[in-house]
């Protein structure tokens, strides 16, 4: 699906893969029908790096049990075992989820920064390791929530069918994420401050492209004649199938998948894989990203490393604007009207 | 009634007979007879000449939901002889042996499972499945659809996969512990979803555990859900 000219990607992949492996072999075990071990970051991604950490979270979906925590030890011990870092110090990961919180709360008081990050990423960037029942099943709920309270999509003379509700509240997760980049600056200092400035632009960019397209697929997965047929009823289950079998993909997939049935867009769509190629390709290699990781915000401005990366990132926005800000296909016509304002 | 009725499973578990006697003044043309327990099978077709099922336009067996090997072979020689209409339900995760029960190609139905099995939950498991047994139908289990996945998309997926297979619908509500229990309003909603998938000739048949005098307002609530049109004249 994904050109084999880009081998960064590639590589990324196998990784991603192995230590997926690695790690349904450590805790698959510890994992039941009413919880999952669900993974999120660059390995849910298939993007995983030799310096990248692991995020993880169990998700609790059933019966309550106090043993629950000694089992969600034993993973932490087991993930540690495995991981290049420690998760996140914001508390988002190596934590226990409740679906409850997850499911009940979008927006609103309840909806914290951490429950709102956790919602979704389980949309757009997580897989599960071991029993994944908990984890699907909290997914389709999640789509059943967003999808039968949109108040447009199942209007009769609203022609364009797309999810308002969760198309606004992914552009709502990506201006969290920007801010966030802005609270961790000041919080954390200007170490390292490089490095996630290009992850903002790119990989958190990317799963925002990818979670538009997603939901650009209610409209476009369909001919003008079996959309009428499909949205002719409030056909809420049919919609959260086809929605879950989207967003079993990750962002890179769900990106190559929708972007290849516009020809129209060939050329912009083959930049940002090549820009998006050569940032893992900067990840990969351990002198760079440490170089990054230490590179302080003071001192971005002259790295001749930083300025081969923000050339990268530039490209990647080039191409974005190209397929999403220009009127010349559904991409850029949706994303103006409903992605931007 | 358009093809509406109980389980004996529900109305008497293990005797069959008791069900029977209990459902013979209620409303009501379809009826299951079930034999969950290996050792309920014999004694069933054992009675089936003496039983009074002349009202029913539609019967089915309800197989047990376990048996060995060695007693597969057994179980199908005794059904076989059954009247040809009769549907056998049948849960895909006790098939030893699937070529027994390819010679009773569409008199076998397979039953959707709960979330306790590994077997027969989803379209893909169920796919499996028919792939072995072509000819076979399908037994819906709306509420084990739902307890499997609420938000009922696997029940759309196996309802638009297998619209043409769909020979039965099983309904009650099935709850965490996967007990039959009687219809809740947040199961109704979840139904509703999919209720204009099942057609209004599909046979429903009513699991929900209840009490004989809540018989005829859980029928009720299942033609609320199913049958609309026909309830409402």
């Amino acid at each position: 699906m994904i050109n084999e000219q880009w081998k960064n990607i590639h590589i990324a992949r196998r990784n991603s893969a192995e230590m997926l492996d690695k790690l349904t072999k450590a805790v698959a075990h510890l994992t039941a029908s009413d919880t999952s071990i669900v993974v999120s970051g660059s390995l849910a991604r298939f993007e995983l790096t030799s310096g990248s950490d692991i995020d993880w979270s169990m998700l609790l979906d059933g019966s309550s049990d106090p043993r629950h925590y000694q089992v969600f030890q034993e993973i932490a011990t087991a993930v540690g075992g495995l991981a290049a870092k420690d998760v996140g110090r914001e508390g988002t990961f190596g934590s226990l989820v409740s679906s409850h919180d997850l499911i009940n709360y979008i927006g609103g008081e309840g909806d914290t920064n951490s429950n709102t990050t956790r919602r979704n990423l389980l949309l757009l960037e997580s897989c599960s390791v071991g029993s994944d029942e908990a984890y699907h099943r909290v997914k389709k709920n999640l789509l059943q929530r967003y999808l039968a309270e949109d108040s447009g999509i199942w209007r009769k003379e609203v022609s364009n069918k797309l999810p308002h509700f969760l198309l606004n509240d992914l552009a709502r997760y990506w201006r969290t994420m920007t801010v966030d980049y802005a609270y961790k600056e000041r919080t954390r200092g200007g170490r390292g401050v490089p490095l996630r400035n290009l992850k903002l632009g790119m990989s958190r960019k990317l799963i925002y492209v990818a979670g538009l397209l997603a939901c650009y697929q209610c409209h476009l997965a369909f001919n003008d004649e079996e959309r009428n047929a499909f949205y002719a009823e409030k056909n809420v289950p049919g919609l959260v199938a086809l929605m879950h079998k989207t967003l079993q993909q990750t962002p890179l997939e769900i990106t190559a998948c929708i972007l290849r049935r516009f020809p129209i867009h060939e050329s912009a769509s083959l930049q940002l894989f090549e820009a998006y190629d050569l940032f893992l390709g900067l990840l990969l290699d351990e002198g760079i990203r440490a170089h990054l990781e230490k590179l302080h915000s003071d001192h971005s401005e002259g790295d001749p490393i930083f300025m081969r990366a923000k050339k990268i990132r530039r490209q990647f926005q080039q191409a974005i604007s190209e397929i999403f800000l220009t009127e010349s296909s559904e991409l850029g016509r949706f994303t103006i009207r409903y992605g931007v304002f | 009634m358009k093809h509406v009725g109980f389980s004996t499973g529900a109305i008497s578990l293990g005797d069959f007979e008791q069900a029977i006697r209990l459902l013979h003044d209620l409303p009501g043309d379809a009826i299951e007879l079930s034999a969950l327990r290996v050792n309920e099978i014999g004694p069933l077709i054992a009675a089936l000449p003496h039983l009074d099922l002349c009202r029913y336009e539609h019967i089915s067996i309800h197989l047990p939901s376990n048996f060995s090997a060695d007693e597969e072979a057994a179980i199908a020689e005794l059904l076989w002889g059954l009247p040809r209409s009769w549907l056998l339900i049948l849960h895909p995760d006790v098939i030893h042996d699937f070529s027994i029960w390819r010679r009773f190609a569409g008199r076998v139905a397979i039953e959707n499972m709960d979330r306790r099995k590994s077997r027969g939950r989803t379209a893909e498991e169920l796919d499996r499945c028919f792939t072995q047994l072509p000819e076979a139908r399908l037994c819906f289990d709306i509420g084990h659809a739902r307890q499997f996945d609420p938000s009922m998309a696997e029940a759309y997926l196996i309802l638009s996969q297998f619209s043409d297979r769909l020979a039965q619908v099983h309904v009650s509500e099935v709850d965490s512990q996967s007990r039959h229990a009687v219809i809740t309003y947040a199961a109704e909603l979840a139904f509703r979803e999919v209720a204009h998938m099942i057609p209004m000739v599909t046979p429903l048949i009513l699991e929900s555990r209840v009490l004989p005098e809540q018989i005829p307002s859980e029928m009720r609530r299942a033609f609320n859900l199913f049958r609309p049109s026909i309830f409402a004249t």
